[in-house]
C-alpha cells in the first residue's frame, strides 16, 4: 500500500504573488502518494500549526511536505508539528518556494514551485523513522599535561564532580617551574597543593598515552607507567601540553650573557647575578611576529628590572603586541618609566666587545643606527609546539596547525574545540599564549566538557548513520575518512568484522556515506536513493 | 529537464548563501535546481552523473570555502569528485566545463549568485 | 527550595549569543533581552573576507550561532526590552524589564513585504531588516512614520494578514526572576567625525572599517560611494579612537580586520593599490601566521599614521602623513580612504552601570574583580561577556561568553542565600 503524504502549501499571507496556487495545488494532487494538499496563510503560526495538527491527525498522514519558506529557520517548528500529531519528526521534507524561488526570479514561478515540491515529494517517500536514545557516558577525563592550565582546567572540572586525570610525561608536574608562571610570579605551589589534596584528581607522573581508541563519553586509553600499562576510559580528553621556546640565535660568543625570558625572570627573582646590571637589552618580534606572550613577558619584566636595579633598558622591536586586555596600558607605563623602546624594521646584530653584549640596530625613528653595550641580554624566542607533539596528534589522530600547534586552523573549531567530539585544548599548546585569553579558554572547556558528561547520559539519534553489517567488508575507507573519528571497526559475528559509528560523535557530515566503495552505509534523510529520487523528480520541460 | 541546472547546496554554507540571496532580491536564472546536502563531501560522482543523465544542462557543487569547512575536508573531497566528473565527461567528448566546484561562505549571496550565472552562461553558449 | 535554574543574558551580540547557547546547552533556562528589534548585534552585519581560502574573520560563524540561539526551545528572546531594575541577590535577582513598542511584532511577522508595499513615505517608514537579520522581521522606522508623527495613516497595518502590527501600544513591563545576570551588552564605534581632519563625513569616499563591512554585505563588491566606480587606490588608516588620548587601549580588531579587507579588495580587483598606515602592527594569534606573508606582499605598509585628509579637485583624497621610514612629512592620493575605528564602550553604559550597580573602569568599559578572568563585577552574580568588558575579537568573545556562561552555573548551583523564604 502506498506511503500517505500530506502536502500544505504557504503562501505567506498572502504576499507570494508569483506563485499560481490554485494550479499548483490542483497539480500536486495529483501525484502519486498525495492523499492531501493544503493551503495555508501563515503554517509557522500558532493558529497554522493547530490547524496542521489536526490536519495530519484526522487525514491520517504518514509523511508530510510543507511548502515555504526555508527550512533552515522553519523546519525545527514543522517537526515539533509532526511529534504533536505523533509523527517522527524525520518523516519531513521541505521545498523552499520562497526564499529559493519566488523572492528571485521574475514572473510566474508555478512551474519551478510545482518541481521543487515534486522533489521533496519523491524524497519523503522513501524517508525512514529515526529515534533518540539515550548513552551512558564516563563520568572521567583524561587531562595531558601538567601546567598551569592544565591544573586549573582539572580543578574546574572536579568543581563540576566529574573525576579527572592529570597526566604528565615527566616526573614532576609543570605548573611554577613552566615560563608564564615564572613571568608572572605566580605562585604555583598553591595550586599545586589544591591538585595534590583534591580527591577528584589523580596525578600521573612519568606517564604517557599508548593508545587511543572509542569516541566522545568512552575513550580507551592505554596509559603505560613505570613500565606497567593500564586500560582506561575517559569521557573526554583535554590537551593541554604546553609549548617550548628556543632562543633565535644570537651568536655563540656572547655566551651566558645572551638569556631566555624565564632565565631573566628567575635572575630577577634570585638576584643571581654577581653585579646588578647597569644596561639591559630586550628583543622582541622580529622572527616570530605571531606571538602575544613575549611583549608582556618582555614589559613585565622590564618594569621589574627598573624598578629592582633601576638599570637603562632597551627594547628591540619591530611592533609592540599590544592586542591584549592591558598591555597598552603596560606599554605606556613602560616609557613612563624610562624604558627605552627602539622601533626597527630588522633585527638587530649581536656580537660581544670588551665583555659586553653588543646590539646593533637601526632607530626607525632616529634614522640612525644604534649600538648598544649591554649586561644582560633577553634574546628573540621562537614560540614553537611542545616536543612530541606531532606524534601525539598522530597517535591520537587530531590535527594541527601548520606551525604544528595543536587545533586545525578553522573557525569552526575555536576557540578550545578539536574536530573530533569530546577532544579539547587548552593554553599555550595552541600556539599563541595570553593569560587572559587562556582563563577564558579554560573556562570554557570546563563548561563544555559538564554539559557533555555531567549527566552520565547524553542523547542522541539513534542509528542515523549506520553501515549494513551484510554489505560493509571492512576495508577501513569510512573510518580513515571520517573527520571526526566517529568510526571504529566492531565484531558483530564470531568472525565479521563491521564500520560502526558511534551516535554521539558523528557529525552527520555524510563523508562515509559518500565514500563507502560498496555502498553499505545508509545515512537517513540523504541516502543515495533520497537523494536521486529528488533528480528524477525534476521534470524535463 | 532540458536547461535546468541542478546545484548541491550544503546546508552550512551554499543554502543559507542561497536564502540570503532571496531576502536581499538579488535574481538569478529560474533554471536553477537546489538540492540540499548536510556537507558538499556528500555529494558523490553517481549523482553528478545522474543528474546529467536526467537531462540537466549543468552540475553545480557549493561547499564551504577552503579551511571553512565544518567537517573539515568534505569541501576538498567534493571538488576531486567534481574534477573527476569532469574528467570523465571529457573522456566521452563532452563538455568537462558543465560540472563545477565553488566555495562560499553562508553570508555570501552575491558569490551564489555568480556562481549560478557563471554556470548558466557556459551551459548557455551556443552549438551545446 | 530549588535553586533558580534561569539566567538572564543582556545584549544579543555574539557574546551574549555564545553565553545563552552554552548554558541552554547546559540545561538552563536562558531570557536573551536585546535593546533593538533585531538580534546579533554589530557583527552580525559584518562580510565574509574570503579570497581563494577562507580568511578565518569568522563572520559566518556569527551567522550560525545566531540561527542556532534563536531557534534554540530554552532560550527566550526579548527585543525591544531593557532592564529598568534590578533587585534581590545572587541566585535570586528580581530584574524588571521594559519592552518598548516596536508596532512589528517579531513573532507574527512573517515577511510577506505587502506592508512595505503600502507604506506612502520614501524611504519606507516600514521595511525588511538587514539581509542577515534574525529574527528576519520587519521592522518600523518610527522617525519616518507617519502615524507616529502624529498623522492619519493605518495602510501596513491593515494590509498585514497576520496582524503582526500594531500602533497604540504601550511600552510593557515584565519581571524575570533569575539566578544570574551576564551583561553582553557590546560596544559603539568610534565615532570618527571627532578626528575632523580626516574628512569622516565629509567625504564621501572616508569610510570606516565598518561601513566598508557593510558595503560587502550588501553590495559584494567595492564600489566607490561617490560614484559607483571601482576603487584604484586604497588606504586603511589604523588606530582611529584607539591608542590615543582618552583611548588608552589597543581595539585589537582593526590590524587584522584591515588586513583581511585589503586581501579582499586585491582578490577582486588585482589592478588594485592597498596601503595601511599603522603604528605598530598586531599580526598575533590562531591561525593569522598564514595570511600575514601573502599580506606582507600584496600590501604596502607605511609606519606613521596620517593626521589630515584633503579632497582634491578631481575628488581624490589627499593623505597626508609623517613617513617615519623616510623621516619626512609626504602626501599620497587614494580614492578611498578606510578609517579603522576601534572599539569603545556603548553610550549607554552609564545608564546600566547605575542600574546594575556595577562599576565602570577608567577606560569606560564595565570594570572587574579580577583583571585576569575578566567576568566578575563588583557586583555577585552579575558577570560580564564580550565587548561590553573591552575590546575582543568574534573568537574571543565567543570564548568571553563561554567563560561568563561557566561562572554563571557556578552561582546557580551554590545553595540560595539564607533569609529566602521557601
Amino acid at each position: 500500500m502506498e506511503t500517505k503524504v500530506g502536502v500544505f502549501f504557504c503562501n505567506c499571507g498572502g504576499a507570494i504573488k508569483n506563485i499560481d496556487f490554485d494550479a499548483a495545488l490542483r497539480e500536486v494532487a495529483r501525484l502519486p502518494g498525495v492523499i492531501s494538499v493544503n493551503l495555508d496563510s501563515s503554517l509557522c503560526l500558532e493558529e497554522g500549526k493547530e490547524r496542521m495538527v489536526s490536519s495530519i491527525r484526522d487525514e491520517k498522514m504518514e509523511r508530510v511536505v510543507v511548502a515555504g519558506c526555508s527550512p533552515l529557520l522553519k523546519e525545527h517548528i514543522f517537526q515539533g508539528i509532526l511529534e504533536k500529531a505523533g509523527l517522527n519528526k524525520h518523516l519531513l521534507s521541505m521545498a523552499n518556494i520562497r526564499e529559493q524561488c519566488s523572492w528571485v526570479h521574475d514572473g510566474d514561478v508555478t512551474a519551478k514551485a510545482v518541481d521543487l515540491v515534486r522533489m521533496a515529494i519523491n524524497r519523503v517517500l522513501l524517508l525512514q523513522p529515526v529515534e533518540t536514545k539515550e548513552t551512558a557516558v564516563s563520568k572521567e577525563v583524561l587531562v595531558a599535561g601538567s601546567g598551569f592550565a592544565a591544573l586549573n582546567v582539572a580543578l574546574q572540572l572536579s568543581h563540576l564532580g566529574l573525576r579527572t586525570t592529570v597526566m604528565e610525561e615527566g616526573p614532576v608536574l609543570r605548573a611554577g617551574s613552566e615560563e608564564p608562571a615564572a613571568v608572572y610570579g605566580v605562585d604555583a605551589s598553591s595550586i599545586i597543593a589544591e591538585v595534590e589534596a583534591n580527591e577528584n584528581v589523580e596525578v600521573l607522573t612519568s606517564a604517557r598515552v599508548m593508545t587511543l581508541e572509542g569516541k566522545v563519553g568512552g575513550f580507551g586509553v592505554r596509559i603505560k607507567k613505570a613500565g606497567k600499562e593500564t586500560f582506561r576510559r575517559y569521557g573526554a580528553i583535554v590537551l593541554a601540553t604546553g609549548h617550548r621556546t628556543e632562543i633565535v640565535n644570537p651568536g655563540a660568543e656572547a655566551g651566558a650573557s645572551v638569556v631566555s625570558q624565564k632565565a631573566f625572570t628567575d635572575i630577577l627573582r634570585n638576584s643571581s647575578l654577581e653585579r646588578e646590571p647597569r644596561t639591559v637589552g630586550f628583543i622582541l618580534d622580529f622572527s616570530d611576529e605571531n606571538s602575544r606572550f613575549p611583549t608582556l613577558a618582555t614589559l613585565n619584566s622590564a618594569l621589574a628590572a627598573k624598578k629592582k636595579w633601576g638599570s637603562e633598558i632597551y627594547v628591540f622591536y619591530k611592533s609592540v603586541k599590544v592586542d591584549s586586555e592591558g598591555v597598552e596600558r603596560l606599554y605606556q607605563q613602560a616609557r613612563d618609566s624610562g624604558v627605552v623602546f627602539v622601533k626597527s624594521e630588522t633585527a638587530p646584530k649581536i656580537g660581544v666587545e670588551d665583555g659586553r653584549v653588543k646590539v646593533e640596530g637601526r632607530d626607525v625613528f632616529a634614522g640612525e643606527d644604534l649600538v648598544l653595550a649591554c649586561d644582560v641580554l633577553v634574546a628573540e624566542e621562537l614560540y614553537l609546539p611542545a616536543e612530541g607533539t606531532e606524534t601525539f596528534s598522530s597517535l591520537l589522530n587530531v590535527r594541527t596547525d601548520p606551525k604544528g600547534f595543536w587545533q586545525d586552523d578553522n573557525v569552526h573549531l575555536y576557540p578550545v574545540g578539536s574536530e573530533k567530539k569530546g577532544i579539547f585544548f587548552v593554553g599555550g599548546c595552541r600556539g599563541d599564549l595570553d593569560p587572559g585569553r587562556m582563563l577564558a579558554d579554560i573556562s570554557g572547556v570546563a563548561m563544555n566538557i559538564g554539559e557533555l558528561l555531567s549527566a552520565g547520559k547524553v542523547a542522541a539519534d539513534f542509528e542515523r548513520v549506520k553501515a549494513d553489517p551484510q554489505k560493509c567488508v571492512a576495508c577501513l575507507t569510512c573510518i580513515r575518512v571520517c573527520p571526526h573519528g566517529a568510526i571504529q571497526l566492531v565484531r558483530v559475528e564470531s568472525s565479521k568484522d563491521v564500520a560502526q559509528i558511534s551516535d554521539l560523535a558523528c557529525d552527520a557530515c555524510g563523508v562515509c556515506a559518500a565514500v563507502c566503495p560498496a555502498k553499505a552505509i545508509a545515512f537517513q534523510g540523504y541516502r543515495d536513493e533520497e537523494i536521486l529520487a529528488q533528480i528524477e523528480a525534476i521534470k524535463r520541460s | 529537464m532540458n536547461g535546468k541546472i541542478v546545484a548541491f547546496c550544503c546546508e552550512n554554507s551554499a543554502y543559507p548563501a542561497a536564502d540570503l540571496a532571496g531576502k536581499l532580491g538579488l535574481h538569478y536564472s529560474e533554471n536553477l535546481r537546489i538540492i540540499r546536502v548536510p556537507c558538499a563531501g556528500r555529494v558523490d560522482v553517481i549523482h553528478i552523473l545522474k543528474a546529467l543523465e536526467n537531462g540537466a544542462a549543468g552540475v553545480l557543487v557549493l561547499g564551504c570555502e577552503e579551511g571553512a569547512c565544518r567537517h573539515i575536508t568534505g569541501n576538498t573531497r567534493a571538488k576531486e569528485r567534481v574534477e573527476y566528473s569532469s574528467m570523465l565527461l571529457r573522456e566521452i567528448n563532452l563538455d568537462g566545463r558543465v560540472v563545477a566546484m565553488f566555495n562560499l561562505s553562508p553570508n555570501a549571496p552575491h558569490k551564489f549568485v555568480k556562481a549560478v550565472n557563471d554556470i548558466g552562461n557556459i551551459t548557455a553558449e551556443p552549438g551545446r | 527550595m530549588e535553586n533558580n535554574n534561569n539566567v538572564l543574558v543582556v545584549g544579543s551580540g555574539i557574546s551574549g549569543i555564545a553565553s545563552a547557547l552554552e548554558l541552554a546547552n547546559a540545561g538552563v533556562n536562558v531570557y536573551l533581552l536585546e535593546k533593538e528589534a533585531l538580534v546579533g548585534g554589530h557583527s552580525a552585519s559584518f562580510c565574509c573576507k574570503a579570497t581563494d581560502i577562507c580568511s578565518q574573520c569568522s563572520a559566518c560563524v556569527v551567522s550560525d550561532k545566531v540561527k542556532e540561539a534563536i531557534t534554540d526551545p530554552r532560550i527566550t528572546v526579548l527585543t525591544g526590552s531593557t532592564i529598568k531594575r534590578l533587585r534581590g541577590e545572587a541566585g535570586d535577582f528580581h530584574v524588571e524589564v521594559v519592552r518598548r513598542p516596536l508596532y512589528v511584532n517579531g513573532e507574527r511577522c512573517i515577511a510577506c513585504g505587502l506592508c512595505t508595499g503600502v507604506c506612502p513615505t520614501d524611504p519606507k517608514a516600514i521595511h525588511p531588516p538587514f539581509a542577515e537579520a534574525l529574527p528576519f522581521s520587519f521592522v518600523l522606522d518610527d522617525g519616518l512614520c507617519l502615524r507616529i508623527k502624529g498623522e492619519r495613516c493605518d495602510l501596513c497595518r491593515t494590509s498585514c494578514p497576520t496582524g503582526a502590527i500594531e500602533f497604540d501600544l504601550k511600552a510593557k513591563e515584565e519581571e524575570l526572576n533569575v539566578g544570574a545576570v551576564i551583561v553582553a551588552t557590546g560596544f559603539d564605534v568610534f565615532d570618527a567625525r571627532e578626528k575632523g581632519s580626516l574628512g569622516y563625513g565629509r567625504y564621501p569616499n572616508v569610510v570606516t572599517g565598518l561601513d566598508l563591512e557593510h558595503i560587502f554585505a550588501r553590495e559584494g563588491y567595492l564600489r566607490l560611494p561617490t560614484d559607483g566606480s571601482e576603487p584604484k587606490n586604497i588606504a586603511f588608516i589604523q588606530c582611529v579612537g584607539s591608542r590615543d588620548e582618552g583611548h588608552g587601549y589597543c581595539s585589537q580588531v582593526c590590524c587584522k580586520y584591515a588586513m583581511r579587507l585589503a586581501g579582499l579588495i586585491r582578490y577582486q580587483n588585482p589592478d588594485a593599490r592597498v596601503t595601511i598606515f599603522y603604528i605598530d602592527l598586531q599580526t598575533a594569534g590562531k591561525g593569522f601566521a598564514q595570511f600575514y606573508e601573502k599580506y606582507r606582499q600584496d600590501i604596502r605598509f607605511v609606519r606613521g599614521v596620517p593626521v589630515e585628509i584633503l579632497q582634491t579637485a578631481s575628488g581624490e583624497l589627499e593623505v597626508k602623513f609623517e613617513d617615519i621610514s623616510r623621516g619626512r612629512v609626504s602626501r599620497d592620493n587614494f580614492d578611498l580612504v578606510v578609517l579603522s575605528v576601534g572599539i569603545s564602550p556603548a553610550k549607554n553604559s552609564w545608564d546600566l552601570a547605575r542600574i546594575l550597580g556595577i562599576n565602570l573602569a577608567d577606560d569606560g568599559f564595565f570594570d572587574v574583580k579580577d583583571p585576569l578572568s575578566r567576568n566578575e563585577t563588583n557586583v555577585e552574580g552579575v558577570f560580564l561577556a564580550g565587548t561590553c568588558q573591552g575590546p575582543k575579537d568574534i573568537p574571543d568573545s565567543i570564548g568571553h561568553g563561554i567563560a561568563a556562561a561557566s561562572k554563571a552555573m557556578q552561582v546557580l548551583a551554590k545553595p540560595v542565600g539564607r533569609g529566602r523564604a521557601s
